[in-house]
């Protein structure tokens, strides 16, 4: 998983979201590791790292991707998936 | 495709403007609206409407629920904390917003506690962890931030936590799209979707765009190989005089969307009957109120919200240009009266407002006659 692989997923990092309340963006983030319950740790491809909830994405484990708004996680791509060409 | 240099790369790029052009039927127009701020902002960005051929125009929807939220809304947010003495907290995009009275950010200047939050559950975090604080989320956004304050609703009422209330603002996409249709100046020949609102909602509800009114949808990405993609899409079903929705952005939406986040929005939310749109007017079920069963956490039934009306600026064409009718540049007050530093109109507000975009972006006949 690269900081290219997360960019190809969206421009936003979790220190310049654009417009977060535009409703079309989302912040492509990498998983490191759970964080209590619903929540998660992850990464953005600057490195910059925060704690999301993961309530709607129970699915989702270390090293996927998740597409985070709002400190929500919505979406996740497992890991093999989100570095296949 | 792996990497985003190929989602930009020149020679794809330059392919897929080939096949696109190859699409242009002679003497045909093509005219295709994305309701999206992301998307606006990568169009301009990219400059793609000026790669692409004549036949099509990239027409600028809906897409930014800052630009599209009614002045008073805000000033009624503001009023209810200073009113009953609220910490305000909201977006940073919301931050810079001018109401009547001034923005929150002047507000705070003359001393209501204002608070910039990145998501909702940092201001019930501030409530949480602050009990001698009553705190008051202003939420906005489409069915992308809807969810984090569905959440957030969900574990305020798990934890019983009564210090903590929302104004919903959050608005619905299907209902401002079938407005645009209906529209008496409808030139819409097809939709390229919003993609991360589609994370969300899946790609099934906008079926009754192809149905209802024959036009085809493309839900789409952000990066310019996507949006020329969507577009090669679009062109396709039209010159087949096909009309259906199809999915460019697989490699992030699911066709049914998320139905998690789908299921806590249906139980903290209901629709409202109606809600004005800045430059549209009122659309019925157009957005989200909360639920009874959230009463407790609903700052309009918490608080009695003053219910502000204001009018919109004289001589600004905001409803035009979100229909696809004019462009931002044929609105009158545009880059003269009308600015990003000094908004006028509801799209120069935000950065991905379709004015603030064309204002950043597009060159500008001043600027072409000065380089000449």
């Amino acid at each position: 998983m690269t900081a290219a692989d997360l960019a190809r997923l969206g421009a936003c990092t979790l220190d310049d979201e654009s417009c977060s309340v535009c409703g079309d963006n989302t912040v492509p983030v990498r998983a490191l590791a759970e964080a209590g319950p619903g929540q998660m740790t992850v990464e953005d491809r600057l490195g910059a790292r925060a704690t999301v909830a993961t309530a709607f994405t129970p699915d989702a484990r270390p090293g996927d991707v998740l597409l985070v708004a709002a400190g929500v996680a919505l979406t996740h791509i497992p890991a093999p998936e989100a570095a296949t060409p | 495709m792996k990497y985003v240099d190929e989602f930009r790369d020149g020679d794809l790029i330059q392919k897929a403007l080939a096949e696109i052009e190859r699409l242009c039927e002679p003497g045909r127009a093509y005219r295709l609206m994305e309701v999206c701020g992301g998307h606006t902002h990568a169009i301009y960005r990219y400059g793609l409407q000026d790669l692409l051929p004549d036949a099509i125009t990239l027409l600028h929807g809906p897409g930014c629920p800052v630009c599209i939220l009614p002045m008073g809304r805000l000033d009624d947010g503001l009023e209810l904390a200073q009113r009953h003495d609220l910490t305000f907290t909201a977006f940073g995009d919301m931050m810079r917003v001018p109401g009547v009275n001034g923005s929150p950010l002047e507000h705070q200047a003359r001393g209501l506690d204002v608070r910039m939050v990145y998501s909702p559950l940092d201001a019930l975090k501030l409530a949480r962890e602050h009990p001698d604080l009553d705190v008051l989320f202003f939420a906005i956004g489409f069915e992308t931030t809807s969810p984090s304050t569905a959440l957030t609703l969900m574990q305020a009422k798990a934890e019983g936590i009564d210090n903590f209330s929302v104004m919903s603002n959050h608005v619905v996409l299907f209902p401002a799209l079938r407005a645009l249709l209906d529209g008496p100046d409808c030139r819409i020949d097809g939709f390229i979707g919003p993609g991360h609102v589609s994370t969300v909602v899946g790609c099934a509800p906008y079926a009754f765009i192809p149905e209802d009114y024959g036009r085809p949808v493309v839900v789409s990405g952000f990066e310019p190989l996507d949006l020329l993609q969507s577009i090669t899409m679009l062109l396709r079903q039209m010159n087949a005089g096909e009309a259906r929705v199809e999915n460019q952005y697989t490699r992030a939406v699911l066709w049914e969307g998320n139905l998690a986040a789908q299921r806590a929005m249906a139980e903290t939310f209901v629709l409202r009957p109606h809600f004005e749109w800045r430059g549209m007017g009122s659309i019925p079920g157009s957005a989200h109120g909360i639920a009874p069963a959230y009463a407790a956490w609903d700052a309009e039934v918490k608080y009695e919200a003053p219910a502000v009306e204001v009018a919109e600026p004289c001589g600004a064409c905001c409803g035009q240009v979100l229909t696809g009718t004019l462009q931002p540049d044929e609105c009158g007050l545009f880059s003269v009266e009308c600015t990003p530093e000094r908004p006028v109109g509801a799209l120069m507000v935000s950065s991905e407002g379709a004015c603030a975009a064309h204002y950043n972006y597009a060159p500008r006949i001043a600027d072409l006659e000065i380089l000449a």
